[in-house]
């Protein structure tokens, strides 16, 4: 029984996988699309930045320049061209980091993927434990107590709950790091290494995290009210189980299921927070990356940062997408 | 016209009733006036040194918020700030409403391929990283304040569409809905004039979260650095202060707190509003 239910689950899955993969294409292109049209919109364009900046005012290597990096076809050439290249992973050269923009986003990204982790964990555990909390307790002090902090976390500015941070633990008591993701000068590989990087973690997290947590502490509250007083709740009261029990495995369950819809809508939001979170500790994420990119027209790292931002939010909405499924136990049967 | 009514007085009844949303109306209020009254209560340009440099708020009777690494008067700042951020907030939040309910309108009432297309282009606005697409728009257009305005609605939209649209769908197929039809009136008449007065409520509740959000996106764009460079918003100001935490953090900590408040109060009528709208939703 159990294991002809895994299995249809598991079919079940991979033709959601199938059908979000294949959607995740026109996504693409719309993203690759919208973007590029909006880089034509500039005024000037990176190749003026780069002789500039490089003193080259000969006329021939810029006419030469010009037909290597494709600017005299008509646009719309230029945007099959991209396409085309993109669907080999080709990104683009970055002339200011003199390697393919692949790579130069690539040497970033992790950094950022770390953040949004470990301040989406975070959110999902403060703001699930929190809204448990307060709909148990609910119209108790502890109830209010969560509201309210709710509210706060919910209004303020992440980059200034960031500075705020940085005053009180770093400045003033001291205990942890002002910025960056590891100490400088290195306290080794190993063990050691990973908590010097978690250590930094701390502080960029709760920044990031709690304006989430935040939200899904509200959700989860009025979620788990509303879930408790469906029908098989009831019965599974009537039935005699314990009421810890009944909210663990009946209400909990699904009263999840909200959060992580929401959780799913909010990861591009997540990713472009992360940037301004990047900025305020000196994160060595895409952050940085993005900002010297966009004032320098480097238009090719800032499509890319743009295209390869959505591919993961894409492969997240997926990934909620398949827990969403795993925990509704409505899918169960078919 | 038809309208599905709700008696004035007890919609404001009801909103009063909420404690949180009076608070935050009158905070709000407050703070709308004080924007407007700026040029009156600071006349001088708040960007101009006036005192000693780096007082903290309080040692000075002159200067309450104390002043910052150039002398220049917090309280006086944050009252001009207040102008800029809320204008911005305001006009971008008209922004991505007049384009979510023109989008979602269109998509609701027509359905078929074009709600198709709608709903795919709401999600594709919300694939691409929200912020990290203002910055751009922001960088290759200009740092004007219309530009950040248009940059902020244009990411803020979809949530009103999608409002709208679920709003069309319910409506489209009413009675009153088709009795004009019948009577021959045209799709524009029928949009504008019928369902949209009656779809608007949840709209407007909406658009106050995204007042609330709009304030918060040009609030980071300021504290970035890629802001008006002409304007004093609150963002702006926690951006300058960020060099001096080690010594005069209050610099830092005041304008974040305005739009704290700001933002909190904003949510708390946005909440009220709900409450006051879907009665049956209240004392959950």
């Amino acid at each position: 029984m159990a294991a002809v239910a895994a299995g249809s689950r598991g079919r079940a899955a991979l033709r959601l996988l199938r059908r979000r993969l294949i959607q995740a294409v026109p996504l693409m292109l719309g993203v690759v699309v919208i973007n590029f049209c909006l880089i034509q919109l500039a005024p000037g364009s990176f190749l003026d930045l780069m002789t500039a900046e490089n003193q080259v005012s000969d006329p021939a290597t810029i006419e030469l320049l010009r037909k290597t990096y494709g600017l005299d076809d008509p646009v719309w050439l230029q945007l099959v061209k991209y396409i085309w290249a993109l669907m080999q992973f080709d990104f683009g050269f970055s002339y200011r980091q003199n390697m393919p923009v692949i790579q130069a986003i690539s040497v970033h990204l992790p950094a950022t993927l770390l953040l949004m982790v470990s301040s989406i964990t975070l959110a999902l555990a403060v703001g699930v434990a929190a809204g448990v909390v307060a709909s148990v307790k609910v119209r108790t002090v502890w109830d209010s107590l969560v509201s309210i902090a709710a509210m706060f976390f919910f209004a303020a500015p992440s980059f200034w709950l960031g500075i705020m941070l940085i005053v009180l633990f770093s400045v003033k008591l001291g205990w942890l790091p002002v910025g960056g993701m590891a100490t400088i000068g290195g306290v080794g590989g190993g063990v050691a290494g990973v908590l010097d990087i978690l250590h930094h973690l701390i502080l960029p997290t709760l920044a990031l995290g709690l304006f989430y947590a935040a939200i899904y502490a509200r959700v989860m509250r009025s979620s788990m009210l509303e879930v408790a007083q469906l029908d098989f709740v009831r019965t599974a009261r009537a039935k005699g189980l314990s009421r810890n029990r009944v909210t663990v495995s009946h209400v909990l369950r699904n009263a999840l299921l909200p959060v992580v819809t929401i959780l799913g809508v909010q990861m591009g939001t997540v990713l472009a927070g992360s940037v301004v979170i990047e900025s305020v500790f000196s994160w060595p994420g895409i952050g940085s990356l993005l900002f010297d990119s966009v004032s320098s027209r480097n238009y090719p790292v800032v499509l890319g940062i743009m295209v390869l931002g959505s591919l993961v939010v894409i492969a997240a909405n997926i990934a909620v997408d398949l827990v969403y499924m795993w925990l509704d136990p409505r899918i169960e049967i078919r | 016209m038809a309208r599905i009514e709700i008696p004035r007085f007890e919609f404001v009844a009801r909103f009063a009733r909420n404690r949180g949303a009076l608070v935050g109306a009158v905070l709000i209020f407050l703070v709308a006036l004080t924007a407007v009254l700026a040029p009156v209560l600071f006349p001088t340009d708040p960007l101009r040194i006036v005192g000693a440099p780096e007082l903290w708020p309080g040692e000075d009777p002159d200067f309450p918020l104390g002043t910052d690494s150039l002398g220049r008067d917090i309280l006086s700042m944050i009252v001009h700030g207040a102008r800029a951020t809320l204008l911005i907030g305001l006009c971008a939040s008209a922004v991505a409403t007049l384009i979510g309910v023109t989008i979602g309108a269109i998509a609701g009432y027509f359905g078929g391929w074009v709600d198709e297309i709608v709903m795919r282009t709401a999600e594709l606005f919300q694939t691409i990283p929200n912020l990290i697409f203002v910055l751009t728009i922001v960088v290759i257009l200009g740092s004007t304040l219309a530009n950040i305005v248009i940059a902020i609605g244009i990411v803020s939209w979809t949530s009103i569409a999608r409002m709208t649209r679920a709003e069309f769908l319910a409506l489209r197929d009413r009675e009153f809905v088709q009795a004009c039809r019948a009577m021959g009136m045209g799709n524009g008449g029928i949009i504008l004039g019928e369902i949209l007065p009656n779809a608007l409520p949840p709209v407007i509740v909406l658009s106050s979260l995204v007042v609330a959000g709009a304030i918060l996106f040009e609030s980071a764009v300021s504290f970035l650095g890629l802001g008006d460079p002409n304007v004093a918003s609150w963002g702006r100001l926690v951006g300058d202060g960020r060099q001096l935490i080690r010594s005069s953090w209050y610099i830092c900590a005041i304008p974040g707190v305005a739009i704290m408040v700001t933002v909190l109060c904003l949510n708390l009528i946005g909440d009220g509003l709900n409450d006051a709208l879907n009665p049956k939703l209240r004392d959950r």
